[in-house]
């Protein structure tokens, strides 16, 4: 009785980790974050940083876990721009996030950052 | 005294030597101003390149939020008022021969068939639709794009358009702020206007038949940026043309072949007419584009430029050979697959069979009159033969036929073989083969678009298919040299028949004839010579 009650919890846990790891890497609005990331640039060009307003990473530059990883680790050093990437709020990252990794190069729809 | 003589003998030869050599030398070194088809092209490159006079984004009707395309689209017609009418009657829009007969028209709308997606499906193959200058893949259910052509920005313009919506909808103040920087994408785009550049003819004319490269073989995206060893009129390095500089372009009507009429009749260059269309060779660098005394201009009534200064195509990328559509189909674990190839291109795809690439392809050589006969789904065929979807037509007894080089594309295709007609399957969408993988249906369905008769009884037949190759212009210092043609058994010429080509061609009473008289003149002149000698020392002597 014992073994199966903690079989069931056991269970019961690994299925609601499981979900909640899936909603925490997908809960950002992809459309907001895609114009917030556009937006990195754009103020840091202005401000004379990089030479193009445009992102020099696409979304399909990395796969899933590799923007995983990234976000996880927030190593935003890469992408130039710290002044901006620094003002940007966890929910503003979140969006990012979301949108880079729902059209990674191994999503179902990678994109090239128009 | 005999050997004063002598001397004076030496001393005249070598005089007459220096001055074969000084009055040869100028001649050779002036070659390029003796060339007058060269003046001439040069005369035409002379203008300067910008002429806009107008910078788009101080238009008001620019400056408008915009929904959707075809508001932009009412947006240029407030100023270019004509620019709809005129470009609705061109090919570009109608995909339709206009010379072609009514009840069994030519064009990606009518009837026609080619080597690689076979049939647009009188435009209900939407797949096709996405290189028709509308708004959307509806065909001419649309207003026009102008932005395909002139647009100097490319973005994707249907998801904008949709994150505007949403966001300008929202009620999420964050999100109602960010509508602005998808209308100001709009407006930055839609404001980006020029003439056709490179890129925006490319987008369709480099990657048609499905992919960069698939079709022409001398038209691919190499061509957006290239340099002038790849080809010598568009290259940054070079005279940086757009394709419009030849493509000479009048009321939207871009000159250029269309189907089986020539590009030019009249080959006229513009010293004869100046409101000529550029779009021949002669146009700019005459008939006559050696120098004078080159034996090269004897050739250009007989063969064209493109024969001897497109000596290869497919030189940067790869471009596709073969395909066979026998072979596609087949599944891996119940789900299609592809298999990649060399260059990284498919050499089998379940969805299209199996493919062959190449670079830098040896075209082949036909006579070519500027016609071409292209094949519809109405034409019957003899499948024990290659059906040739599309062949130049010409011959050498025509005035304006030449030898020119083409890219000879070949496959197999499905053809009905009850009514011996090639068939014309919808590839593309929820009922198309794509996802289907059902040839019956597929076909079926194509052939009640286009309301043709299908007897339900398939095979697939052998097909060709010629573009012209024309673009890759390479520099005079890799154009063909004499020998590559006038030469046996490797002459790039040796598959056409029918007339004598020195070099080439052998007949033995001509080469003894010929041999035959070089011999005796030289036996003459050594005659002479002598004679000349001998009777010149006996006056001395006496």
């Amino acid at each position: 009785m014992l073994k199966r009650l903690i079989i069931t919890l056991m269970a019961m846990c690994f299925v609601f980790a499981t979900i909640g790891i899936g909603f925490a890497g997908e809960d950002g609005n992809a459309r907001k974050g895609k114009y917030t990331y556009r937006n990195v640039y754009k103020s840091c060009n202005k401000r004379g940083e990089v030479d193009s307003p445009r992102p020099p990473l696409g979304p399909d530059s990395k796969t899933q876990a590799q923007w995983k990883r990234t976000f996880d680790k927030k190593e935003f050093d890469q992408f130039k721009c710290g002044e901006e990437w620094s003002k940007l709020s966890e929910k503003d990252l979140n969006d990012i996030y979301t949108y880079l990794h729902e059209h990674a190069a191994d999503s179902p729809s990678p994109a090239k950052c128009k | 005294m005999r050997l004063k003589s002598k001397h004076k003998r030496y001393a005249l030869s070598c005089l007459w030597i220096c001055l074969l050599f000084f009055t040869s030398a100028p001649s050779f070194a002036n070659q390029e101003q003796d060339a007058p088809g060269l003046e001439l092209a040069r005369q035409v490159v002379k203008e300067a390149k910008n002429t806009t006079t107008a910078d788009h984004s101080r238009f008001k009707a620019l400056n408008q939020d915009f929904t959707s395309g075809p508001e932009i689209t009412k947006a240029c017609l407030s100023c270019h008022t004509e620019a709809a009418d005129q470009l609705k009657k061109t090919l570009h829009w109608t995909w339709l021969d206009p010379n072609s007969p009514k009840d069994n028209q030519r064009g990606k709308a009518g009837y026609s068939i080619n080597n690689f997606c076979i049939s647009a499906n009188a435009m209900n193959d939407h797949h096709c639709n996405e290189c028709h200058i509308g708004w959307n893949e509806k065909g001419k259910e649309t207003e026009i794009d102008c932005l395909k052509c002139h647009g100097q920005k490319k973005i994707n313009w249907e998801e904008v358009f949709q994150d505007y919506k949403i966001l300008t909808e929202s009620k999420d103040p964050e999100e109602n702020v960010l509508a602005k920087d998808a209308q100001a994408e709009i407006h930055e785009a839609a404001q980006s206007i020029g003439r056709p550049t490179r890129k925006n003819c490319g987008s369709c004319h480099f990657s048609g038949g499905g992919g960069d490269g698939v079709k022409h073989g001398d038209l691919d995206p190499s061509l957006i940026n290239p340099n002038r060893k790849l080809n010598v009129h568009m290259g940054y390095d070079g005279q940086d043309f757009e394709c419009s500089r030849c493509h000479t372009t009048v009321a939207h009507h871009v000159a250029g072949r269309i189907y089986g009429t020539p590009a030019s009749e009249t080959r006229h260059s513009l010293l004869e007419h100046d409101l000529e269309p550029k779009i021949m060779c002669e146009s700019c660098h005459s008939d006559k584009p050696h120098e004078l005394s080159s034996k090269m201009n004897d050739h250009t009534d007989k063969v064209a430029c493109q024969a001897c200064h497109v000596p290869v195509i497919a030189k940067v990328l790869p471009v596709q050979r073969w395909w066979d559509w026998s072979r596609a189909g087949k599944k891996k674990d119940g789900k299609p697959y592809d298999v990649n190839g060399p260059f990284g291109k498919p050499v089998y795809q379940s969805t299209k069979g199996d493919t062959k690439w190449e670079k830098n392809v040896i075209p082949n050589y036909l006579w070519f009159n500027g016609s071409i006969k292209g094949f519809t789904a109405k034409d019957m065929i003899d499948p024990s033969k290659v059906v040739k979807l599309a062949w130049p037509e010409g011959n050498r007894n025509e005035k304006n036929a030449r030898i020119f080089p083409f890219n000879i594309h070949s496959g197999k295709q499905p053809y009905d073989t009850v009514n011996k007609t090639m068939t014309t399957p919808l590839l593309s969408g929820e009922h198309g083969y794509w996802t289907t993988f059902d040839w019956q249906d597929s076909i079926q369905r194509g052939a009640k678009y286009l309301n043709l008769p299908f007897s339900g009884k398939i095979d697939f037949v052998e097909t060709a298919y010629v573009f012209p190759s024309t673009h890759m212009v390479a520099p005079r210092e890799e154009a063909l040299k004499c020998n590559q043609c006038h030469t046996r058994p490797d002459s790039r010429l040796a598959d056409l028949a029918g007339f004598y080509m020195p070099g080439r061609d052998k007949v033995k009473l001509i080469d003894i004839a010929g041999w035959a008289i070089v011999l005796s003149s030289f036996v003459g002149i050594v005659l002479h010579a002598l004679g000349r000698i001998f009777a010149n020392g006996r006056k001395k002597e006496e």
